[in-house]
């Protein structure tokens, strides 16, 4: 693992150099946004995700000492996490393991209007871990071994989740099986 | 971590070439690096561009996905919220600081103490006044002799 393109600026920070709060804010806000709104599909909730993952970043600011994550993967941690934590509390399962089996019926054209929000109710309709997977990999672009950290799983397991969920949103979204 | 199961210097068979275009889908640079060189090359075949226009169908669907811009709004809450925490931090550690210092200064107090107690001589044997009824085959009380009766 190379330097952490991270690591200046989190130093900076923990100093309180309020210049490096507003650059930190500029290159991870957007990033945060975007993976909880896609695992959470709300865009409030999103937004209260958002801004607990930026107290914790500020928390641990001065104490960060660069592992074996970098600094972006475990950002993506603990928004994860706090997704999960919201994921929860919706009670929208029966046990305390997430589901792994997703819904994977055709969605109607019409259901939502745009295509944009029709890829958002899929994406809320895969496994949960599924839904992770392509967010990680599709969508915030961390390459297969950052994405596994993540996630916390080996990079086979993470191949498996990806193919899934994108085998579920392509019945979905497409309407055949994929192998067409 | 293993980055993946082929390195570069391997050719890519087509079987291998699908399993990546379902996990990662049809942007090469999306795949695993190391073996990106290799699934470059199969590209080229025809096989290889099938794989990836039928995986490149669902990617044109998920891109229509776009999540907004943060706010201003968002962007000023979260800056503001920055200098509190990162001062409460500061106070934190000056407590755990002062507490680290506390600890040591009593860690040395007990060390010093039992240093103290173990290398001082033990006078107490010195004035030890044996039992009026005890003798060096043990207690020869009354109550020694009755038990056995």
């Amino acid at each position: 693992m190379g330097a952490d393109p991270d690591e200046e600026l989190v130093r900076r920070i923990g100093a309180g150099d309020a210049a490096a709060v507003q650059a930190m804010v500029a290159r991870k806000l957007p990033r945060v946004l975007s993976l909880a709104t896609r695992m959470l599909g709300d865009a409030a909730e999103a937004e209260d995700v958002a801004q607990e993952t930026f107290v914790r970043i500020w928390r641990h600011a001065s104490g960060w000492r660069q592992g074996r994550a970098r600094f972006d993967t475990w950002i993506h941690r603990v928004a994860l996490n706090l997704c999960y934590d919201r994921l929860r509390r919706r009670r929208e399962w029966t046990t305390d393991e997430l589901p792994e089996v997703a819904d994977e019926a055709p969605l109607p054209d019409a259901v939502g209007g745009d295509d944009g929000r029709r890829v958002q109710q899929a994406l809320q309709r895969i496994a949960p871990r599924q839904r992770e997977a392509i967010v990680l990999v599709y969508y915030q672009e961390m390459s297969n071994i950052e994405a596994a950290g993540a996630m916390q799983v080996s990079v086979d397991a993470l191949e498996s989740l990806l193919a899934r969920g994108r085998r579920a949103l392509q019945a979905m979204l497409a309407g055949d099986n994929g192998d067409g | 971590m293993a980055e993946n199961r082929k390195g570069t210097d391997e050719p890519m068979d087509a079987r291998r070439f699908a399993a990546l275009a379902d996990a990662y889908g049809s942007a090469l640079h999306r795949w695993p690096q190391a073996e990106q060189a290799a699934a470059t090359l199969f590209a080229e075949s025809d096989e290889g561009r099938a794989i990836l226009r039928r995986a490149g169908r669902l990617d044109a669907i998920l891109d229509r996905h776009h999540v907004e811009a943060p706010s201003r709004t968002l962007h000023s809450e979260i800056v503001a919220n920055a200098a509190t925490q990162l001062r409460q931090g500061r106070h934190r550690r000056f407590w755990w600081l002062g507490f680290g210092l506390a600890g040591v200064g009593l860690a040395g107090a007990v060390a010093g103490l039992a240093l103290v107690t173990v290398v001082t001589p033990d006078s107490a044997s010195e004035h030890y006044v044996m039992d009026a009824n005890a003798t060096s085959f043990g207690d020869a009380g009354p109550e020694a002799d009755t038990e056995d009766l």
